[in-house]
C-alpha cells in the first residue's frame, strides 16, 4: 500500500501549495479591506489589520459615492441580475444548438461559417462597438434591456458554440446514428438525447457565461441605457478614478462584494461535476 | 428511447410501420427531404446572421475605416495604406507585438500545464473537492481592475514580496521584475496565469469526467502505472477539450488588455504594451479611429496567418 | 423537460422582479438634464453635488450618469450620440477633444447664454480659445486645474534640514540632494505616462519659459524643438529621474502622495487635485505640506480643466435644460462651492476668494495676471499629437536614449 500513500501525500502537497499561491491575493484583499487608510498608507501589505474595521464594507455596499448618487454598489445589483439571466440562458441554448448542428448534422458550408465566427472572437470588443451601436440603434434597441441581451448573445456566440461543438465531437457517433435509425428528427434528438447528456458542459458554459456577463463593463455601459446599468458600472466608479482620492479598503470590499454572485454559482455548481454521464448513455 | 415512430411523427395503429413519404408522390417526398435538410440550417440562422452582420460586417467596416484618416468619427476619404505604414513605423506597436508573442507562449503553456495538473489532482477523490475547486476558480470571478492592483502591490519591490521576504531575514532577496523593462511582461504572465488556470482546470475536469469509468478499471487490471494512463490514453482522449482550451486561451491572449492596464499601465514607459492596449489608446484617448482599426486588422491577419496552416492541415487530414 | 421549464420560470420571474425594482417613482417637473461625467471618487462626488444642488435650486432636475475615467466617459458620450440617445450634457476636458464632435454638427451652441452672461469678459484666453469654435460657444467651462504644482512635505524638509521653500530650479535640486542625504526619497513619483508628462510640463514651464513653451507645444516649431534651449529642458527633465526611488514605475499618484503624507518622501510634481489626498489624511496646507505653483514672480499657471458640452437635440425641454445648466455652472457662487470641494480654482477671477484654501487662493491670484496664463498640451495639440509626445517622453524618462534622438523624434511626431 506504500506507493498509494506516497501518491496521496504528493497529491495533497501539490494542492496545498497551489491553494496558497491562489489564495495569497485574496488574503491581501481581505486584509486591506479591514484596515483604515492610515494603515494602508504605511505599505505593509501582508500585515494583519490593527483594528478590525468593517466600515469599508458598509461603505462599499450602500454608501460609497459614485457621482451625485451615493448608494454604493448595491444600486445595480438587480439590474445585473436582469441582464445576466437572459444573457446566460439564451447564449447557452443557442451555443448548444449550434454545436449540435455543426457536430452531427454538418450542413454544407456551416464549417466555413463557424471558422469566420471563431475569427470574430479575436477582435477586441471595443473595436466593434461603433458599428454595433449603429446596427442596434437601427433596430431600435439601443439603450434598452433587450438591446444589451442581444449584444451579449452576439459576443458570446463564438465561445459558446466552440464549447459545445467540441464537446459533442467527443460523443460517440454510434449514439447519434442509433437515434436517427430509431426515427429521431433534428429537434427530438437534440432535446431528448443530447441536452441531457451535456450537463457537465452546460455547467462549465454557465460558469463562463455568468462570470463573463456579470463582470462585463463596457457593453453594459454603452448599450444598456441609464436605467439598466449593471453593478460593474458602480464598481468601476468606486474603484477607478484619474485624479480623485483612492480608498483602497473600500475598493477591495467592493470588488469582493461584486464577485459574490459568480462565486456562489461556482460553489453551487459542484454537484454537477459528476462522472460518467456520457459513459452511462453509451452503455444504455 | 421511445418506441419507433414513423417519420411524420404520427403513431401507427396496430404497430405497423407507415411511411407517408413513400406512399405519396415522389415530388412530395423530394420536397419533404429538402425541407428536412433545411432544418439544421434553420437552427443555425442566428449564428449565420451574427456572423454576417456583426462579425463580417464589423471587420469589413474596420478595414474601410483603416484606409481613411478617421479621427473620432469615420470619414469618407481614402488614404490607402498610409495608416499601415504609420503603424509599422511605430516603435510602440512593434514592441507590443513582440510582447504579445512572448506573453502568449508563456501564458498558454503555463495555464494548460497548471490547469491540467490541478484537474488531475482534484479528480483523485480528494476531500474538500468543492472548496478546492472554488479556491482555484475564484480569481476568474473577480474584476481584474482590483486584483491586478493587488498583484502590482505584491510584485512591487518597495512594498510587496521583496520587502516582505527581506524583512523575514533574507536581506539580499530581489524580485523586481515589474520595474525592469525586459522582465515586466513576465509579471503580467504570472498574474494572468493566476486568473485563468482555474477556468482551464474546470474545463479539463469536465473533459476528464466524461471518460468512462471502465477505462480506469481496465487500466488497473492491466497493471499500467497511473501516470502512463494519463499521458498515453487520457490526454489523447481529451483532444476536443484541449482544442477548446487552446482556442479560448488564444483568444484571451490576443485580446489581453485588463491585466496590463491594471498592473503596469503598459509601463515602465511602454515596455509592457500589448496590441489591444495600443488599439484602445488610439481609439479613445488619441481619437485616432483609423490607426486603431489598422491595428485591429493587422492583429486579425496575424491570427489568421497562425491559424490557417492548422485548419488546412486538419481539413486535409479529414479528407484523407 | 422539467429543468428547462424550471429555468424558464426562474428567468421570467427574475426578469420581472428586476424590471419592477428598476422602475422609478414618477419624477417631479422642471427641465431634466442627464449629465455624463467622470467625477466618481468621494471628493469629486461632493464637488459634482454642488453643481447638481445649484441646478436643482434653479428649478431643474439633475439625472446623474457617472462613468469612471475620462476616456471611458467620453467614449460613452460619443457612442450615445451616434446611437441617437445623447445625454443632455457631457463632460470633456478643456481641450480639442470635442472639436471632431463640433465638426460633425452634433453639438448645440450656447451663444445665447454666453452673450447674456458675458463669458468673453471673465474667461481666460486659454479657455476661450477652446470653447469658442468658429465664433460659436460650444462648451461651458466648469473648472480650472493646474497640473504642475510642486508639493513638499514639511516633515521631510525639516528632517533634511531644508529651511526655506526652494525658489528656483537650482534650489530645488539642492533640496533634493539634501533629502537624498537624509535617507529620504527625494522625489515621490508614480511611473505612469501621464505623470511623467506632468513633470515634463513643469520643467518646460519653469526652465523653458513662456516663449519656448508656446513655440514647442502650440506652434510645434521644429527649429525650437531641435534647439539648445529645449535640449536643456529635456536634460533637466531626465536629471530629475535620478531622484526617484526604484519602485516608482506603475505606482498610482495617490501612493506617491502617501509617501509625502507619511514623511517618507520630500517632493512631488502633481496637480492641485493632490490636495484631496492630503485633506483625507487630515493634513493642512502651510502646516503639514507646502504648495509651489512655480518658480519666479512670472511663473506660468498651466490651465487644464473641465467643460460641459451640450449634444444636439431638438427637444425644446432639453434645450431649456442645457441653457439653464450652462448658466448655473458658470455662476460665481456655484464656482466657489465647486472649486472648494474639487481642489480646482474657479473659471472666473471675480469671485469671493476667502472661502478657498491657501493654495487655491495663490492660484487665483496668479490667474489674475493674463501673461501668466497658459494652456496645457491638450489645449494646443490634438489628442493624437499629445499622445505621441507622451509616448516619447515616457520612453526617455525610463530608458537611456541620447537627447538629440529624442528631440528628433518629438519634431517628427509633432510635424
Amino acid at each position: 500500500m506504500k506507493p498509494r500513500h506516497v501518491g496521496r501525500i504528493g497529491v495533497y502537497t501539490f494542492l496545498a501549495f497551489a491553494a496558497l499561491f491562489f489564495l495569497a491575493p485574496l488574503y491581501i484583499m481581505v486584509v486591506t479591506s479591514l484596515k483604515s487608510m492610515d494603515e494602508i498608507r504605511l505599505g505593509q501589505l501582508f500585515a494583519l489589520p490593527q483594528h478590525f474595521n468593517l466600515d469599508a464594507w458598509r461603505t462599499a455596499w450602500s454608501e460609497a459615492c459614485t457621482g451625485v448618487d451615493c448608494g454604493g454598489v448595491r444600486v445595480g445589483f438587480w439590474n445585473s441580475v436582469a441582464i445576466v439571466v437572459p444573457s446566460t440562458v439564451l447564449p447557452i441554448g443557442i451555443g448548444a444548438l449550434n454545436g449540435y448542428a455543426l457536430s452531427f448534422w454538418k450542413p454544407r458550408g456551416a464549417d466555413a461559417l463557424f471558422a469566420v465566427l471563431m475569427l470574430g472572437a479575436f477582435i477586441p470588443v471595443q473595436v466593434m462597438i461603433y458599428p454595433l451601436v449603429k446596427v442596434v440603434a437601427a433596430i431600435g434597441l439601443f439603450s434598452s434591456l433587450p438591446g444589451i441581451v442581444l449584444v451579449h448573445i452576439v459576443f458570446s456566440m463564438p465561445v459558446m458554440t466552440l464549447l459545445f461543438r467540441n464537446y459533442y465531437a467527443a460523443v460517440p457517433a454510434e449514439l447519434f446514428k442509433a437515434a436517427r435509425i430509431d426515427g429521431g428528427g433534428f429537434w427530438r434528438i437534440f432535446v431528448q438525447l443530447m441536452l441531457p447528456m451535456s450537463t457537465p458542459m452546460l455547467i462549465v458554459a454557465a460558469i463562463m457565461q455568468i462570470t463573463g456577463v456579470w463582470n462585463d463593463y463596457v457593453l453594459g455601459l454603452v448599450f444598456a441605457g441609464r436605467d439598466n446599468l449593471p453593478m460593474t458600472v458602480q464598481l468601476n466608479n468606486v474603484i477607478n478614478t484619474t485624479t480623485g482620492e483612492r480608498l483602497y479598503n473600500v475598493n477591495m470590499a467592493a470588488t469582493i462584494l461584486t464577485s459574490m454572485v459568480p462565486l456562489a454559482v461556482y460553489f453551487v455548481s459542484g454537484r454537477w461535476f459528476v462522472r460518467g454521464i456520457a459513459a452511462g448513455a453509451v452503455k444504455g | 428511447m421511445n418506441p419507433p415512430r414513423s417519420a411524420s411523427g404520427a403513431s401507427p395503429p396496430g404497430g405497423q410501420r407507415q411511411w407517408p413519404g413513400k406512399a405519396g408522390s415522389t415530388a412530395f417526398a423530394g420536397w419533404r427531404r429538402i425541407l428536412r435538410g433545411l432544418v439544421p440550417w434553420g437552427a443555425l440562422l442566428p449564428m449565420a446572421l451574427t456572423v454576417l452582420v456583426a462579425y463580417l460586417g464589423a471587420t469589413l467596416w474596420s478595414l474601410r475605416v483603416s484606409m481613411s484618416s478617421a479621427r473620432t468619427f469615420p470619414s469618407d476619404d481614402f488614404v490607402g495604406l498610409a495608416q499601415y505604414e504609420r503603424l509599422f513605423d511605430n516603435e510602440r506597436w512593434q514592441l507590443s507585438l513582440q510582447n504579445l508573442a512572448l506573453y502568449g507562449v508563456l501564458f498558454i503553456v503555463a495555464t494548460v500545464v497548471i490547469g491540467f495538473l490541478l484537474a488531475v489532482f482534484i479528480d483523485q477523490k480528494v476531500k474538500g473537492e468543492g472548496a478546492l475547486r472554488t479556491v482555484f476558480l475564484y480569481p476568474y470571478a473577480m474584476s481584474f481592475v482590483a486584483t491586478g492592483l493587488v498583484w502590482q502591490w505584491v510584485l512591487n519591490p518597495g512594498s510587496g514580496l521583496q520587502q516582505a521576504v527581506r524583512q523575514m531575514g533574507w536581506p539580499d532577496f530581489t524580485f523586481d521584475w515589474i520595474i525592469d523593462q525586459d522582465k515586466v511582461i513576465y509579471t503580467v504572465v504570472i498574474a494572468s496565469v493566476w486568473q485563468a488556470s482555474g477556468l482551464v482546470m474546470a474545463l479539463m475536469l469536465a473533459g476528464l469526467r466524461g471518460i468512462d469509468d471502465e477505462l480506469w478499471k481496465a487500466a488497473r487490471i492491466d497493471g499500467i502505472p497511473t501516470w502512463r494512463v494519463y499521458l498515453s490514453i487520457v490526454l489523447p482522449m481529451m483532444g476536443p477539450t484541449l482544442a477548446t482550451v487552446f482556442v479560448l486561451l488564444f483568444t484571451g491572449v490576443v485580446k489581453v488588455f485588463d491585466a496590463v492596464v491594471a498592473m503596469t499601465q503598459g509601463g515602465p514607459g511602454t515596455a509592457s504594451d500589448v496590441p489591444a492596449k495600443f488599439i484602445m489608446d488610439h481609439l479613445f484617448g488619441r481619437a485616432n479611429l483609423a490607426l486603431a482599426s489598422a491595428g485591429a486588422i493587422v492583429l486579425l491577419l496575424t491570427v489568421l496567418a497562425l491559424v490557417a496552416p492548422i485548419l488546412y492541415a486538419r481539413s486535409r487530414g479529414r479528407s484523407a | 423537460m422539467m429543468w428547462a421549464r424550471k429555468i424558464g420560470l426562474i428567468t421570467a420571474t427574475l426578469a420581472l422582479a428586476g424590471a419592477a425594482l428598476a422602475q422609478k417613482p414618477p419624477a417631479p417637473s422642471g427641465p431634466k438634464a442627464e449629465v455624463i461625467h467622470w467625477w466618481t471618487s468621494g471628493g469629486e462626488s461632493a464637488a459634482v453635488k454642488t453643481l447638481s444642488d445649484a441646478y436643482r435650486a434653479a428649478g431643474g432636475q439633475w439625472q446623474d450618469m457617472a462613468v469612471a475615467l475620462g476616456e471611458q466617459a467620453r467614449s460613452v458620450t460619443i457612442n450615445r450620440m451616434v446611437g441617437g440617445n445623447p445625454p443632455t450634457a457631457a463632460q470633456f476636458n478643456t481641450s480639442r477633444q470635442f472639436f471632431d464632435v463640433v465638426e460633425q454638427g452634433l453639438l448645440n451652441n450656447m451663444d445665447e447664454v454666453a452673450a447674456r452672461d458675458g463669458w468673453d469678459k471673465f474667461l481666460p484666453e486659454a479657455v476661450l480659445s477652446v470653447i469658442k469654435v468658429k465664433g460659436h460657444y460650444y462648451a461651458a467651462p466648469v473648472s480650472i486645474h493646474m497640473p504642475t504644482w510642486i508639493w513638499y512635505s514639511k516633515a521631510a524638509f525639516a528632517k533634511a534640514g531644508i529651511a526655506a521653500e526652494p525658489k528656483s530650479m537650482d534650489e530645488l535640486f539642492a533640496a533634493l540632494d539634501k533629502l537624498k542625504g537624509a535617507g529620504l526619497v527625494p522625489l515621490a513619483h508614480g511611473g505612469q505616462a501621464w505623470q511623467d508628462n506632468i513633470v515634463f510640463a513643469a520643467v518646460l514651464a519653469n526652465v523653458g519659459g513662456r516663449d519656448l513653451y508656446l513655440k514647442v507645444l502650440r506652434d510645434r516649431d521644429a527649429k525650437a524643438i531641435q534647439g539648445e534651449a529645449f535640449k536643456n529642458v529635456l536634460l533637466t527633465f531626465k536629471r530629475l529621474q535620478g531622484y526617484v526611488d526604484k519602485a516608482s514605475p506603475g505606482r498610482n499618484w495617490n501612493d506617491a502622495t502617501a509617501m509625502l503624507i507619511t514623511g517618507k518622501a520630500g517632493v512631488q510634481f502633481m496637480g492641485d487635485w493632490a490636495k484631496g489626498e492630503f485633506t483625507l489624511a487630515g493634513q493642512q496646507p502651510g502646516r503639514d505640506f507646502g504648495c509651489i505653483a512655480g518658480f519666479g514672480p512670472s511663473s506660468l499657471y498651466i490651465i487644464q480643466g473641465d467643460v460641459f458640452v451640450f449634444p444636439k437635440t431638438s427637444h425644446p425641454d432639453s434645450l431649456k435644460a442645457q441653457k439653464l445648466l450652462a448658466s448655473v455652472i458658470t455662476a460665481p457662487a456655484t464656482q466657489v462651492a465647486f472649486s472648494n470641494k474639487k481642489g480646482s480654482i474657479p473659471i472666473r477671477t471675480d469671485v469671493d476668494a476667502s472661502k478657498l484654501d491657501l493654495c487655491a487662493q495663490q492660484g487665483l491670484a496668479i490667474m489674475k495676471d493674463k501673461n501668466r496664463q497658459i494652456g496645457n498640451g491638450e489645449v494646443y495639440m490634438t489628442p493624437d499629437q499629445n499622445g505621441a509626445l507622451a509616448d516619447i517622453l515616457t520612453a526617455y524618462w525610463n530608458r537611456n536614449i541620447p537627447v538629440e534622438k529624442i528631440q528628433k523624434q518629438i519634431a517628427e511626431a509633432l510635424k
